[in-house]
């Protein structure tokens, strides 16, 4: 993960109100996370698509752990797991993404086109045929799953399965949930999108990443969901990456460039089997940036020691540089940080840039 | 006399208890307010006005999980009035207390001591079980 990931991610989820994927070993404890982080933070009109969404990401996420053949503790490679929903326009997607193995892909497949050609009452037919059957798929009603996605999504469920090798393949699938009521007209997203994201995601050693806004109330929900998911990490780890987090993402709430009064901006969590990363990408104010490169600048030649003394410095006499406290957190980030605070601008317009940064410990 | 103060905990704000009477001052818990400043200034000004007539031993503890930036100026700002008590003629203690394996708070408590001019004491505590 380097500060163009960020930028490039940034690019790929440009339309996204919000988006949030994980991937890794999935637990019920991400699933409950990440259902509320969209319940929280969808907008209003949507109000009435929020348990219809809750259902189909539990759906799609319980249908990656029920296909997903590891016997073994999944640990992190290219192959993991990845579930993502998104919001763009009125639209939201869910998307989920696991290993298959080859010989059960006709199965699958079989079935996943049979409720692709169904109409709606031939749909609830089949729903209940299989409801009453008792041949049912030995890993306990996988049709059904599919039948109820099918019957919530927007015309037909994509998928794909792409070869990994001769024994597996992965499988991707997702549903489209539009609002009814609204309709943004804007055309919907390809599977390829997802795929796209998804090879990025395990190139860059991605956990967690999340866009939206980042005003002060859609923080706390954010941490809650980084804080309740990092359990198993020691608790060093575990408070440094809520420490880095707390400090950026409080900076992009008081300090980003707010679009439409709202505070986008984007963050990543890495994990590349040594050490953890942590990426955030925001907009700032061209006018801003050269006070904040210097103050970069300035923590970043500095040693250790030297940023101890400035950080003590600062807190018996409250002023270190004329930018307030902004300099305190940075300068904290920089001690923590094993490397540099790496930064970069990228100008958007005449007016905004986008800033990103990555720390890694 | 101040009324005492009493806070309760939030998820980004510590519980606060500041009792002359009882003898009790205490910030417990998480400070992550996105605004310290403002939070803080009603405890300031009740400690400006506490180091006037203090107990003779104030000890004040400190059980703090976690706390930004901003708000680790005005823990500073508290500890810089508590040093103001010697010279009343009264004791002050600070107690800063941390979970076992919580390397991150005892650091954090290591700094803060190193800069006040306090009776400064780091203890740690048995992790809690879950």
């Amino acid at each position: 993960m380097t500060t163009n990931t960020i930028y490039q991610f940034y690019r790929l989820l440009e339309k996204d109100i919000i988006s949030f994927s994980y991937r890794g070993s999935f637990s019920n404890n991400v699933l409950t996370m990440a259902t509320q982080l969209f319940k929280d933070n969808v907008e209003e009109r949507h109000e009435k698509l929020r348990n219809k969404l809750s259902f189909l990401m539990i759906e799609s996420f319980q249908n990656i752990s029920r296909y997903a053949d590891s016997e073994e503790e999944i640990s992190l490679d290219d192959n993991s797991e990845f579930f993502m929903t998104r919001n763009i326009g009125d639209t939201f997607y869910v998307i989920s993404a696991n290993l298959i193995d080859n010989d059960k892909i006709p199965m699958v497949r079989e079935k996943l086109e049979q409720v692709n050609t169904l109409d709606k009452s031939e749909l609830n037919k089949l729903y209940r045929e299989v409801l009453t059957n008792k041949q049912i798929n030995e890993k306990g009603g996988a049709g059904l799953g599919f039948i109820e996605m099918v019957r919530k999504t927007k015309g037909k469920l994509p998928f794909d399965f792409v070869t990994i090798d001769n024994k597996q393949s992965m499988f991707f699938m997702q549903i489209e949930l539009r609002n009814p009521k609204v309709d943004d007209g804007l055309p919907s997203i390809s599977l390829s999108d997802a795929k796209q994201i998804q090879a990025l995601v395990a190139q860059e050693n991605i956990l967690m990443m999340h866009k939206g806004d980042y005003s002060e109330d859609a923080v706390g929900p954010m941490l809650k969901m980084v804080e309740e998911n990092m359990q198993n990490v020691s608790l060093k780890i575990h408070k440094k990456i809520f420490h880095f987090l707390v400090e950026i993402l409080q900076n992009i709430s008081k300090h980003s460039y707010a679009l439409d009064g709202k505070h986008e901006g984007i963050f990543q969590i890495g994990y590349d089997h040594k050490n953890f990363r942590i990426g955030t990408g925001n907009f700032i104010l061209n006018s801003e940036i050269e006070n904040l490169r210097n103050l970069l600048d300035m923590v970043n030649s500095k040693t250790v020691d030297e940023l101890n003394a400035l950080y003590r410095k600062y807190l018996r006499e409250g002023k270190i540089t004329n930018s307030g406290s902004a300099g305190l957190g940075l300068i904290d980030l920089a001690r923590e940080t094993l490397d540099k605070i790496n930064y970069e601008f990228m100008k958007i317009n005449d007016t905004y840039s986008f800033f990103s940064l990555t720390v890694k410990f | 006399m101040s009324e005492p103060i009493n806070l309760e905990k939030t998820k980004n704000s510590p519980e606060i208890i500041l009792d002359k009477g009882a003898s009790i001052f205490k910030i417990a818990g998480r400070s992550i307010v996105e605004d310290p400043k403002e939070f803080y200034t009603p405890i300031y000004n009740w400690l400006k006005d506490y180091i006037k007539a203090p107990v003779k031993v104030t000890n004040f503890v400190f059980d703090l999980e976690y706390f930004n930036s901003s708000s680790a100026r005005q823990i500073m700002e508290i500890i810089m009035l508590l040093e103001k008590i010697p010279a009343t003629g009264n004791k002050v203690k600070v107690d800063w207390l941390y979970e076992e394996g919580d390397e991150m708070s005892k650091e954090r408590g290591d700094e803060i001591k190193l800069v006040s001019k306090l009776d400064f004491e780091i203890k740690e505590y048995p992790a809690e079980d879950f």
